[in-house]
């Protein structure tokens, strides 16, 4: 008895607070439906209103015809598509989501991988409650060996207050997606950003299910690696340590070989051996084009920031309803 | 007797129509299914007097706007409010438009536009670009009464409400509108002026329908706190919002780009799942008016109030009144540059058969040509 009524008590007494779900699809046409039926239950149990986004990166498979099927099935216009132009990747796309996006509260979904229990959504709903702008949901084992050594660099180079992770999802409050843009225009990695943004951050790990894990494919392992570069670069001083100290290094080296050659002229006979000559150029030019590179990277990366006018190119923006 | 023009639809085209051949002496007879004038698209839309603003992809209709703007405030001042701060914002993401953009197309659409400091209206970081410009809203109601009184005193005008046309013939040099109850009517020019029936009547006259795609369409009545009191918002042009004064009510209106449209049909007469469910009272051969249908849809007010409070500094606060459905007929050569250009359309000549499509009340005069007698 009791417990039929606090069911009911659930069910009625749903949560005011509009909360919005982003959640990336790239050629996901297995995943998806299950993974939209699994979400909206659960928005749809807890909360009076809230909408669902899917940002399409220009999927090639079916995932927006699966899309637009599961949304003929959910009554109210509650799924949102926001079509990409072409292939943006995850960070981008979820940008133009959030952006989109009218709730109080925002969870962001990059991947349809759902290794944990639906109920985890609202645990982490309900830490952000408590007074935590931004709370991520992380797996605690984590698969992709990439990505570990990705996080221990970045990491040990970035100065953080909160040492990034892989997270399967987590949860915006308005005010923490005010602060983010009111930080920087682009946002080109957004969980560097995140943990920069001076707001409270918590982290919950759950148990997770290795086997749920997906494997990229070929354009968003190309992606991730130029962004694990990109976010290197902008986030962290490593690059900027490795090329002090090249160039340190060339320095002394340079000056070395200079003193060396003034040395042998004055006390010895000038007998050059081609071999180390050619040695030292070789050496030499290597190290200049260490730098030329990494200063390369850092130009197209000033180039992309200060002259891309738009963050992200979408095609279109539909509403789907019953 | 033949009448000289028969009229279908009293919206404000049907109307406008009838009084301008009346004032010449023609009998005109107005068949309406409603039982009084301005039920539907007429009193349910945002009763912008559009200026051109709206159509900063679509030069033409925004200068065709502007152009009749003045004559439509002159000749119809009584329903006209226009005490109010318009404001047009673009958005800073997802707009079609931006600030230069903006700027330069009201300058090439010669309409005035006072560029403002965003943050005035907006939360940060949301909006680019803000102007005051000169836009009105109508009070349908008012209208509506006007042309009721101006119709009751010509005696060579005859308006019939609560019509049921169930066939529309040819015979010889006149077309013949005859009702369910066998009523026949003859006239030598019909006037097809239905809006969202429009291909419903065309259908019935056996002539080829107009390409348009149906949404049942949404706008909210909202009561303006005190500082949105004299303030009409309209942020452009993607998945945006608008709330602005309607007519003289009192109220606001809240429209957005994204929920205001709640079902679509891409048929040729406008089929929809919620008609199977009124029981006859909505076909796709006849439209019923969804304000008074049992299934009408669930108001989308949470969505278009979070959206609008997303935008709108705090100050600028508005409360849910009511809600207003009406079906929109959208031509589909409109999708990409969203203009809403006026059709008038002859099927035929001796005898005529006018239809006329359009979005705006402006442009109103363009029947003028169709009606005149040569």
């Amino acid at each position: 008895m009791t417990e039929k009524r606090t069911n009911q008590s659930i069910a009625f007494d749903k949560e005011k607070n509009f909360v919005s779900a982003v959640i990336y699809v790239y050629n996901d046409e297995e995943r998806i439906g299950e993974f939209l039926q699994k979400i909206n239950t659960v928005l749809r149990t807890n909360f009076e209103n809230y909408q669902i986004i899917c940002v399409n990166d220009a999927s090639e498979d079916n995932s927006l015809a699966v899309i637009r099927e599961i949304g003929k099935t959910i009554t109210g216009t509650v799924i949102n598509v926001v079509n990409m132009s072409f292939y943006q990747g995850v960070e981008l796309s979820m940008n133009a989501g959030i952006d989109l996006s009218i709730g109080d509260f925002v969870f962001e979904f990059d991947n349809l991988v759902m290794d944990y229990g639906a109920d985890l959504m609202m645990e982490v709903y309900n830490r952000c409650l408590s007074g935590f702008d931004i709370v991520n949901a992380a797996p605690k084992k984590c698969g992709h060996k990439s990505s570990r050594l990705f996080y221990r660099v970045f990491n040990r180079y970035s100065h953080n207050p909160h040492p990034l992770r892989t997270e399967n999802f987590r949860i915006l409050s308005r005010r923490a997606i005010n602060r983010v843009h009111s930080v920087s225009r682009t946002i080109p990695y957004r969980k560097a950003v995140y943990a920069n943004c001076g707001l409270k951050i918590a982290t919950i790990v759950y148990n997770n299910d290795l086997s749920c894990l997906k494997a990229y494919g070929k354009e968003t392992r190309y992606q991730r690696k130029e962004m694990a570069a990109d976010s290197l670069i902008l986030f962290t001083n490593v690059a900027y340590k490795m090329t002090i100290l090249a160039a340190v290094f060339m320095m002394i080296a340079t000056f070395g070989i200079g003193i060396y050659t003034l040395f042998s002229y004055v006390f010895e006979d000038v007998v050059s051996g081609y071999t180390s000559m050619m040695l030292v150029i070789v050496f030499g030019f290597f190290g200049v084009f260490v730098i030329l590179a990494v200063i390369i990277k850092y130009l197209s990366m000033l180039m992309e920031l200060v002259f891309s006018k738009q963050k992200y190119t979408i095609e279109s923006v539909e509403t789907l309803s019953e | 007797m033949i009448w000289d023009k028969i009229i279908i639809g009293a919206g404000l085209y049907g109307l406008y129509a009838a009084k301008t051949c009346g004032d010449r002496g023609e009998r005109v007879l107005v068949l309406e299914w409603e039982e009084s004038p301005f039920q539907r698209a007429t009193y349910i839309n945002q009763a912008r007097v559009h200026m051109g603003y709206h159509y900063p992809r679509s030069y033409a209709t925004a200068i065709k706007s502007a152009h009749y703007f003045n004559r439509f405030v002159k000749d119809y001042d009584f329903c006209i409010h226009q005490e109010f701060d318009q404001i047009y914002a673009t958005s800073d993401s997802f707009s079609w438009t931006n600030r230069e953009q903006f700027t330069k197309f009201c300058k090439a659409a010669d309409i005035p536009c006072e560029e403002l400091v965003p943050e005035k209206y907006f939360n940060k970081g949301l909006c680019d670009g803000a102007y005051r410009t000169r836009e009105y809203t109508y009070d349908a109601g008012i209208l509506g009464h006007y042309f009721v009184d101006e119709l009751k005193r010509k005696i060579n005008v005859e308006m019939k409400y609560g019509v049921r046309i169930q066939a529309i013939e040819k015979q010889g040099k006149h077309f013949a509108v005859i009702l369910e109850n066998g009523e026949t009517f003859e006239t030598g020019f019909l006037l097809n002026a239905t809006y969202g029936s429009t291909n419903q009547i065309l259908d019935l006259a056996g002539i080829e329908p107009f390409k348009i795609k149906y949404e049942l369409c949404e706008i909210i009545l909202c009561k303006p706190q005190q500082q949105l009191l004299d303030v009409g918002i309209t942020v452009m042009d993607g998945p945006f919002f608008s709330v602005m004064p309607f007519g003289k009510t009192g109220y606001h209106s809240l429209t957005a780009v994204a929920f205001t449209p709640h079902m679509s049909s891409f048929d040729s007469l406008p089929q929809f799942k919620c008609q199977e469910k009124s029981e006859g009272y909505c076909s796709p051969r006849q439209l019923g008016n969804c304000n008074d249908c049992q299934v009408r849809p669930q108001s989308a007010w949470p969505y278009m109030s979070t959206m609008a409070e997303k935008y709108l500094k705090a100050d600028y606060s508005f409360s849910y009144a009511g809600s207003l459905f009406s079906m929109k007929p959208i031509l589909k050569a409109s999708e990409v540059d969203d203009s809403r250009p006026t059709v008038v359309r002859k099927a035929s000549e001796n005898p005529t058969f006018v239809s006329v499509l359009s979005g705006k009340i402006n442009t109103v005069y363009d029947l003028d040509e169709v009606l005149k007698n040569d």
